[in-house]
């Protein structure tokens, strides 16, 4: 059957300007982003052993921008913080998609009105998001201040309190993205086949026998998918974290990508910054395919 | 009777989680700075549309707005155009060396190293190319990046469509680009409008390149725009919530009227 379809293929392929077609037809694509992002990929690999000043390259310095990394206590305070908040955030995403998932199974009058609403949230610009958040955090301002004070408290204060603002920031995450969760978690549970469950019922399982000894294992794949997609997104964010709190107070949310914009933007350090992206790229690329790589074994057993 | 009672307090408790948030900074937009900071209402006892107005005659949201739909457009068409044809080839012939499973790879390499890795050397291909603060340095920038997916999401649409058909076409004495012009294309249609529909979500909610390669209304686009104006009015909540409503009210209005094709875009094709 394989053979069958590979020799059709080949033989759909004829002779002539037909013979060139599938060049012709990649081309275009790639000519656009080898320019646009492998140049600059290659370019900013060699930026990141230079040293940079006023934005021109006056010195090699060959490893030496990442090494300085692993000794620069911001690039380490700002790897931690990005850590906790991938960690946090995408565990609570999941635990909170999974649930929501399993509730919306059944169902039952309100569940597309539930499910529009669902979408709202991450399809919102991501600048937009965090404007929400400030109006809802903001001291004099904010929806909790005035909750607060209409039920007789006083102000709340979030965005000027390390640990609040780090709280108010995965807040943020998670009411944002964990209807992807949700959305991709679900579909998951429809797919899953009848059968099992059937039987479960016919034998009287209770409802949490059900689901620690068939609704998880089986959705361990597609949830693993899941995660990892939102553990290398979440590493990229940059656009909630610039306008909710630009990194602070303090170095309290300063993300590694905002760390690197600041470093490459605000202090002119362009070779350093360089080196610390093609760092935080290679981290989640070896994330990746080790997750590529898991979920495959998974696949086979 | 307690089952169903849950499932509607869940279903309440969600709903208001999820529109709370939108409601205040709808709410907050139409009230004027005074009732928000001195008088603390909960909603707008004063109900008034002038903060919308003094964003588009005194801080440029026309140009930003016009900006968003010409880059968006022109990204998301070239993109389209170019990704369907590579996708194509990718899916339907075999290349020596598996070169097309190859190129297919490398282009999901690159969709998933974050957008940011590449900022500066952009930043400064662009400083170079003249192109910076302008509406080519943006579309340029974004179809780039909507080419990865796009090949990637097209692909898997082009495997579903049956050989045969083409090959029936090609009986017929159409050449190989006319079958798929004429007979695989419009079949995909539905995956192309899927596709279509993302990346117009991504290029129009995009920030960090609009942060990095804009500076003035030229160029700016929605979300620049309005991150810029709230960078400047720390304290005109008034402003900052009228201009947060503008940016996402034409994405949001767009989602929910394609929301069947949205969910396999949004998950990278990992849902159908």
């Amino acid at each position: 059957m394989q053979r069958g379809s590979q020799a059709r293929k080949y033989r759909l392929q004829g002779a002539g300007l037909d013979l060139a077609l599938p060049y012709l037809m990649l081309a275009p694509g790639l000519t656009i982003v080898l320019g646009v992002l492998v140049y600059p990929l290659w370019d900013g690999l060699r930026a990141s052993t230079r040293a940079y000043r006023y934005g021109s390259p006056v010195a090699d310095v060959g490893l030496q921008n990442y090494l300085h990394l692993w000794s620069d206590a911001q690039f380490l305070n700002a790897l931690w913080v990005t850590v906790k908040f991938v960690a946090l955030s995408v565990s609570f995403e999941a635990v909170l998609g999974f649930a929501l998932a399993l509730f919306c199974l059944h169902e039952f009058r309100g569940i597309r009105l539930l499910r529009t609403v669902l979408i709202i949230p991450m399809v919102i610009t991501p600048v937009v998001v965090a404007i929400v958040f400030r109006l809802i955090y903001a001291s004099d301002a904010g929806m909790l201040t005035a909750l607060s004070k209409a039920m007789g408290g006083g102000e709340v204060q979030i965005l000027g309190n390390p640990l609040n603002a780090f709280i108010g920031l995965v807040a943020l995450d998670v009411w944002e993205w964990t209807p992807l969760m949700f959305l991709i978690l679900l579909a998951g549970l429809q797919s899953l086949p009848h059968e099992p469950f059937e039987a479960a019922r016919v034998d009287g399982a209770g409802a949490w026998r059900v689901f620690a000894d068939l609704t998880f294992p089986m959705m361990r794949p597609v949830l693993a998918v899941a995660i990892v997609l939102r553990t290398i997104d979440a590493f990229g964010t940059f656009d909630q974290v610039f306008v909710l709190t630009r990194g602070g107070p303090g170095e309290a949310t300063r993300l590694i990508s905002i760390y690197g914009y600041d470093t490459a933007f605000k202090f002119q350090q362009t070779g350093y910054a360089a080196a610390l992206f093609v760092t935080i790229g290679l981290v989640v690329l070896a994330l990746a395919f080790s997750a590529i790589r898991l979920l495959r074994r998974v696949d086979a057993s | 009777m307690s089952n169903r009672l849950s499932r509607i307090l869940t279903t309440v408790f969600v709903l208001a989680v999820v529109l709370l948030p939108i409601y205040w900074l709808v709410s907050t937009s139409l009230k004027s700075n005074r009732e928000i900071t001195q008088e603390g209402t909960l909603y707008p006892h004063v109900p008034t549309l002038d903060n919308y107005v003094r964003l588009f005659t005194e801080k440029q949201f026309g140009s930003y707005l016009t900006n968003s739909l010409v880059v968006t457009f022109f990204s998301v068409a070239i993109a389209l155009i170019v990704g369907a044809m590579g996708a194509y080839a990718i899916a339907r012939f075999r290349l020596p060396f598996a070169a097309e499973r190859k190129v297919g790879l490398f282009l999901l390499t690159l969709r998933i190293i974050p957008p940011v890795v590449i900022l500066i050397p952009v930043y400064l291909l662009m400083l170079s190319l003249g192109l910076l603060d302008s509406w080519l340095g943006l579309i340029a920038t974004y179809t780039a990046f909507n080419v990865t997916f796009c090949v990637w999401m097209m692909e898997s649409f082009f495997r579903e469509i049956p050989v045969d058909l083409e090959e029936a076409a090609m009986v017929d004495g159409d050449s190989r680009f006319g079958a798929f012009r004429r007979i695989t294309l419009p079949l995909a249609a539905p995956g192309l409008a899927a596709t279509a529909i993302f990346a117009v979500l991504v290029t129009f909610n995009e920030f960090l390149f609009a942060l990095a390669l804009t500076a003035t209304p030229r160029a700016m686009t929605m979300p620049r725009g309005t991150a810029t104006l709230i960078g400047r009015i720390d304290t005109d909540w008034a402003s900052m919530a009228a201009a947060g409503v503008i940016g996402a009210l034409p994405i949001v209005f767009f989602a929910l009227l394609v929301q069947r094709h949205l969910v396999r875009g949004l998950t990278m094709g990992a849902v159908k």
